[in-house]
């Protein structure tokens, strides 16, 4: 078992600060919602190192990132089934 | 090169891998992204297998970045961390043997250079400090006497990690590493004055502490590389696994280090220094203009 990066929606489009998606070491894993104004997790790209979550609670002190292992993931974003989308909605 | 060349004729589109259609669409080509676009687009670069929160991953994702135009670009590299993830680019990535990095890359710009007479082609050097400071020492060295319009860049992880970590010539004096169990005996070399030896245009150290001025110092560093001489970039990232940082501290491992010996800085050689400021005051009218 492994967990992976989880946004929360709600604070996080609340704040538009997009630091995550430009520390996270793995190309086109946290992508940016252009309509919700939120970042998310693409669940089959994320390694689970936790970079992000350090970003978004001590950099940008949000506290929107949390780990969650990966059978609890609910309804993830996987890139390599759907490909890149600009928004998910 | 035009767009067109790498788009399918219609009725083969949908046979495509989806990654390749997602670059044609939404893609960082023809166009300069920037850092704070991160997210919006179809990244260059993307599953590879380096290890869980690698700050040497990091850094080549923002180097993907800030390279001005990847479509007119070729990356050259070694064995090393680095190549795991350069080779999954969608940029031509060319692998010299070991010790000739800078060997083979001066061959590759000197002959784009007479094949695309109208057009600039950039090649990039991005190898480990093993692949440049130790064993591809002279190459690099010469290509800098030479004068050679390339850009290299070191990702110094400051330690060869990809072989199981034994001491480079990057390694800090005192560590202890496989192959120096009572601590490395040797100073770290300085690759950056001996690149200011030997006229390199533009040098800059830099940690990932700051996407956008990483992507910004490898654009300066690929500009000046086209007209004015050879650059180098020396990039502080951290081996997690063989310094024994835990992932989620990897950032703050990158500030304390940037704090400590490895702060942002830039040497230009006075013709680089001209030419920069001249082409700044360029872009600065030219904006102007659109607006």
């Amino acid at each position: 078992m492994y967990t992976v990066a989880e946004i929360d929606v709600e604070i996080c489009s609340s704040t538009k600060c997009r630091l995550c998606t430009q520390f996270c070491p793995e190309g086109n894993t946290i992508l940016y919602d252009e309509t919700r104004g939120t970042a998310y997790v693409a669940v089959d790209r994320c390694k689970g190192c936790e970079i992000c979550v350090g970003i978004c609670d001590d950099l940008a002190k949000h506290h929107a990132i949390k780990m969650v292992p990966i059978d609890q993931v609910k309804d993830g974003f996987e890139i390599s089934k759907v490909g890149f989308k600009r928004s998910l909605v | 090169m035009s767009l067109k060349t790498i788009q399918a004729a219609p009725g083969f589109q949908d046979y495509l891998p989806k990654e390749y259609q997602d670059l044609l669409e939404d893609g960082p080509f023809f166009q300069q992204r920037k850092v704070s676009e991160l997210g919006s687009f179809k990244e260059a670069i993307e599953e590879h297998p380096m290890c869980a929160g690698c700050a040497m991953t990091l850094f080549i994702r923002l180097v993907y970045v800030g390279l001005p135009s990847l479509e007119h670009t070729v990356i050259c590299g070694t064995a090393g961390c680095g190549r795991l993830a350069i080779s999954q680019g969608a940029v031509p990535f060319v692998y010299g043997n070991y010790g000739d990095t800078n060997a083979v890359a001066t061959g590759l710009k000197r002959g784009l250079d007479i094949r695309f007479k109208d057009q600039p082609k950039d090649v990039v050097v991005m190898a480990g400090d093993g692949g440049l400071a130790d064993i591809g020492f002279h190459a690099v060295m010469h290509s800098w006497f030479r004068k050679e319009k390339f850009t290299t860049i070191m990702l110094d992880n400051e330690v060869y990690g990809n072989t199981g970590g034994q001491d480079s010539g990057m390694t800090q004096k005192g560590m202890v590493m496989k192959m120096a169990p009572t601590g490395k005996k040797f100073e770290k070399m300085d690759m950056l004055g001996l690149a200011k030896t030997a006229g390199v245009a533009y040098t800059a150290r830099i940690s990932p502490t700051n996407p956008t001025r990483v992507a910004n110092t490898v654009r300066k560093a690929v500009l000046i590389a086209r007209e004015v001489g050879p650059t180098f970039i020396q990039a502080y990232t951290s081996c997690n696994i063989e310094y024994a940082i835990p992932t989620p501290k990897v950032m703050d491992d990158a500030r304390e280090v940037e704090k400590d010996r490895y702060g942002y800085l830039e040497y230009f050689s006075d013709e680089a220094k001209t030419y920069w400021e001249e082409s700044e005051k360029e872009r600065k009218r030219l904006r102007k203009a659109e607006k």
